[in-house]
C-alpha cells in the first residue's frame, strides 16, 4: 500500500449517481493544484442506485480513491464516522457528496489548519436555499445549538469542515452528531475557526436532510454533554446528587427522634420512614457514582489524552 | 465462487431435548451427502446427555465420521452452538436441532436461499397445531415484528444456514440463538426466510404450559432491551424517572403546603412514605439511565453504529 497522504477528503454519499463523478473530478481539480499528497474517502452509505457501482469504477481508474462500502444505508453520521475511520491522512475534511459545497474552498480550510487551528468549520453566508423552510430554522437551530453546547457556530449544519486527524479520531462520534462535531471536539478543547464558505444551490439529486430532527438530536447533545462533563469524575458528580438527599434525610430522622424524646409518645413513622428512606437513596446514589468510577476506568475515553491533543508546548522566542 | 469448493459445517446442539441418534444421524448425513460438495458434521453435546453420547459412541465406532465435543455441563443452545462453531471450517455454517422438527431432506432449500442472503432461518410450514397454539405463535412473532421491524415467522426452529462472518460477528450467548435472525438483521446481514417441510415427530408437543408462556414474554423483554435501549439508555430510563420523581414532587409538595398552612401535622400522614418513596425512586431510575449513558460514552470508539461492507483502494 502506498504511503499515507497528508490530506484526506471525505464525502459519505446516498443516492447520487448523478453526482458522485463531478464530485471526484471537482475534488482532483481543486486539490491537484495544491501540490500535497491527498486520498478521497468515498463512503456509500448503502445506496440503492448506481452510486456504489459508479465509486468502485472511480476508485478502479484513481488509486487516490479510498472506497468505503456500508453494507445497508445507517445515515450520514455512521458515514463520516466510518470516513473518519478509515482515512489515513493527518488533516481531514468533510464534505457533502451533493455538489452544494465547493472544493475550491479546500486550500483556505488547509492554510488556517496550519495556522494552527485544530478545526475549521465552514459557513455558507450566501445559502443557497428556501428562506422560510430551511433558513430560518437553520438560524433557530444554530442559535440554540450554541447555548446548548457551548460552542458559538453559525453553521452547523455546513458539511465542509477540517479537522486534525489525531484530534477527531478519538472524538466518540454516535447519534446523530455529524452536525455537531465541532461541539462534541469541545471535551478537547480545540481551537476551532470558522470561515465563510461558497454555497451552491443543489443541481441533481434530491435533498435529504431537513431540520424536523433538530429537538432530539438537541436532547441528544444535552444528555451527552451532561455525561461529558461528569465522566471523569462520576463519583464527586453523583455524590453532589447525594448529598442534599442525605441532609433531608437526617433532618427527617432527627425531627422524629427529637419528637420521640420529647413527647415520649411512639415514634411518628412517616417522618421516620421519610428520612431512612432519603438517607437510603443517597447512599444508592454514591454507590452508583463509584460504579461510574469503575465503568469510566474500563471505558476507553481518557480525559488526560484529551488534554494532550491539543496542548501545545511555548516555544522560546 | 463455486459451490463445490464450500465447505459446509452442520453444527447439532444436543441438548434435553433430543430423538435417537441413529435415526438423527441417518437422516442428516443422507440429505447432506445428496447436496453432493463436502461437509463435516459436528454434533456438540450440552452436557452429559449420556444415552445420545453412547448413541454417538457407537456410531463412531461403526466408522461413521463426524466430530462430537462435549461440554462438561449444559451452557445452553447458544454457547453449544459458539462451542461448535470455534471447531467448525466451514465457509457456510449449518444449525440443526438434535430432533426431528423439519424433515432433514430440506437442508438443501436454505442453502439456496444463501445464495443471495447471509442468514436464512427456516420457518416449519405447512405446520402442525390447533387454533389456539396458532394464535399464541402469531401473537408472539407479531410482538417482536412491532418491537423489531422485521417480520419472522417462527423464531423457534432450529434449522439456519448462514457464512462464517455473521459468527464471526455476533457472539451469541443466553437465549440469544432464537434471535439470531433479528441479531443477524441489526446487524446489517441480509435475512431471509425459507419455509421447510416440518417433520412428522415434531406434531408431539402441542401442549403449551405456563412455562413456554413465560419464556416467550422473557424472550420478548430480551429483544425488546436489545433493539431498543442499548443505544439511547436515557431516553427509557429517563422518562419513567421524570414521571415517577414528577408524581412524587407534585404529592410531597402538596403534603407540605397542608402542613404549613393548613396545620395538617406531617407525623399523621402515612402517605408522606409513598410520596417521598416515589420521588425518590424518580431518581434512582433516572441515575440509573445516567450511568447507562456514561457506558456508551465511555466505550462508544469500540460501539460502532454501522457495519462496512469492504475497503477498496486499488494500487498505483
Amino acid at each position: 500500500m502506498a504511503e499515507a497522504p497528508k490530506l484526506s477528503i471525505i464525502v459519505p454519499f446516498y443516492n447520487e449517481e448523478d453526482n458522485i463523478r463531478r464530485m471526484h473530478a471537482a475534488i482532483a481539480a481543486a486539490v491537484e493544484p495544491i501540490g500535497t499528497s491527498f486520498e478521497m474517502v468515498f463512503v456509500d452509505d448503502g445506496s440503492k442506485d448506481a452510486t456504489a457501482a459508479l465509486a468502485l469504477d472511480i476508485a478502479r481508474h484513481d488509486p487516490r480513491v479510498r472506497f468505503v462500502r456500508f453494507r445497508r444505508n445507517y445515515g450520514q453520521t455512521p458515514a463520516m464516522a466510518a470516513g473518519i475511520e478509515h482515512a489515513r491522512g493527518e488533516v481531514l475534511i468533510t464534505m457533502d457528496g451533493d455538489l452544494q459545497n465547493d472544493p475550491q474552498d479546500i486550500r483556505e480550510f488547509l492554510r488556517q489548519i496550519d495556522e494552527g487551528y485544530d478545526i475549521v468549520v465552514g459557513w455558507r453566508f450566501n445559502r443557497q436555499d428556501k428562506l422560510v423552510s430551511r433558513k430560518i430554522p437553520s438560524r433557530i437551530a444554530n442559535w440554540l445549538i450554541g447555548k446548548v453546547t457551548g460552542v458559538p457556530i453559525r453553521d452547523n449544519g455546513c458539511s465542509l469542515k477540517a479537522f486534525r486527524a489525531s484530534l477527531i479520531k478519538q472524538i466518540p462520534l454516535y447519534s446523530e452528531m455529524h452536525r455537531f462535531i465541532p461541539a462534541m471536539a469541545s471535551m478537547a478543547g480545540p481551537r476551532i475557526a470558522e470561515i465563510k464558505v461558497r454555497h451552491h444551490a443543489r443541481q441533481f439529486g434530491q435533498s435529504k436532510y431537513g431540520l424536523s430532527r433538530v429537538y432530539k438530536v438537541l436532547l441528544d447533545l444535552m444528555v451527552i454533554k451532561t455525561v461529558a462533563s461528569f465522566a471523569s469524575r462520576p463519583l464527586v458528580w453523583f455524590s453532589l446528587l447525594a448529598l442534599p438527599l442525605a441532609a433531608l434525610g437526617c433532618a427527617a430522622l432527627g425531627e422524629a427522634l427529637w419528637v420521640w424524646h420529647g413527647g415520649a409518645r411512639a415514634l411518628p413513622l412517616p417522618i421516620a420512614g421519610c428520612g431512612v428512606i432519603l438517607l437510603t437513596s443517597a447512599f444508592m446514589l454514591a454507590a452508583g457514582g463509584a460504579l461510574g468510577e469503575l465503568v469510566y476506568k474500563l471505558g476507553d475515553i481518557r480525559e488526560q489524552e484529551f488534554s494532550q491533543l491539543t496542548a501545545r508546548r511555548w516555544k522560546q522566542a | 465462487m463455486s459451490e463445490s469448493k464450500i465447505g459446509i459445517s452442520v453444527i447439532v446442539p444436543v441438548g434435553e431435548r433430543h430423538a435417537d441418534p441413529c435415526e438423527l444421524y441417518a437422516e442428516y448425513a443422507a440429505a447432506l451427502t445428496a447436496l453432493g460438495g463436502p461437509f463435516e458434521l459436528i454434533f456438540v453435546l450440552d452436557g452429559p446427555q449420556q444415552d445420545f453420547a453412547a448413541g454417538l459412541r457407537q456410531l463412531l465406532d461403526s466408522g461413521e465420521r463426524f466430530v462430537v465435543i462435549g461440554l462438561t455441563r449444559a451452557f445452553g443452545e447458544a454457547t453449544a452452538i459458539m462451542a461448535g462453531f470455534a471447531h467448525a471450517q466451514g465457509e457456510v455454517i449449518v444449525t440443526l436441532p438434535a430432533y426431528h422438527q423439519v424433515a432433514g431432506a430440506e437442508v438443501g432449500k436454505l442453502l439456496a436461499a444463501l445464495e443471495s442472503n447471509d442468514l436464512a432461518i427456516g420457518k416449519r410450514w405447512p405446520r402442525a397445531g390447533g387454533p389456539l397454539e396458532r394464535l399464541r405463535r402469531w401473537m408472539f412473532h407479531g410482538l417482536l415484528a412491532w418491537i423489531t421491524h422485521i417480520r419472522f415467522n417462527d423464531l423457534a426452529c432450529g434449522a439456519r444456514a448462514f457464512k462464517r462472518r455473521v459468527l464471526e460477528e455476533i457472539q451469541l450467548y443466553g437465549d440469544q440463538h432464537r434471535f439470531l435472525a433479528v441479531l443477524a438483521d441489526r446487524q446489517g446481514f441480509r435475512v431471509s426466510e425459507v419455509e421447510l417441510r416440518q417433520s412428522p415427530q415434531d406434531r408431539r408437543r402441542g401442549v403449551y404450559g405456563p412455562r413456554e408462556y413465560l419464556r416467550g414474554f422473557i424472550d420478548i423483554f430480551t429483544v425488546f432491551f436489545l433493539v431498543r435501549f442499548t443505544k439511547k439508555p436515557l431516553r427509557f430510563f429517563g422518562m419513567i424517572g421524570v414521571v415517577l420523581f414528577g408524581l412524587g414532587a407534585a404529592w410531597t409538595l402538596w403534603l407540605v403546603v397542608d402542613r404549613l398552612f393548613f396545620a395538617q401535622a406531617l407525623a399523621d400522614r402515612p402517605a408522606l412514605l409513598l410520596s417521598s418513596l416515589l420521588l425518590v425512586l424518580g431518581l434512582q431510575i433516572f441515575a440509573l439511565g445516567l450511568l447507562g449513558e456514561l457506558i456508551i460514552f465511555t466505550h462508544a470508539r469500540g460501539l460502532k453504529d454501522y457495519q462496512v461492507a469492504e475497503v477498496i483502494q486499488f494500487e498505483r
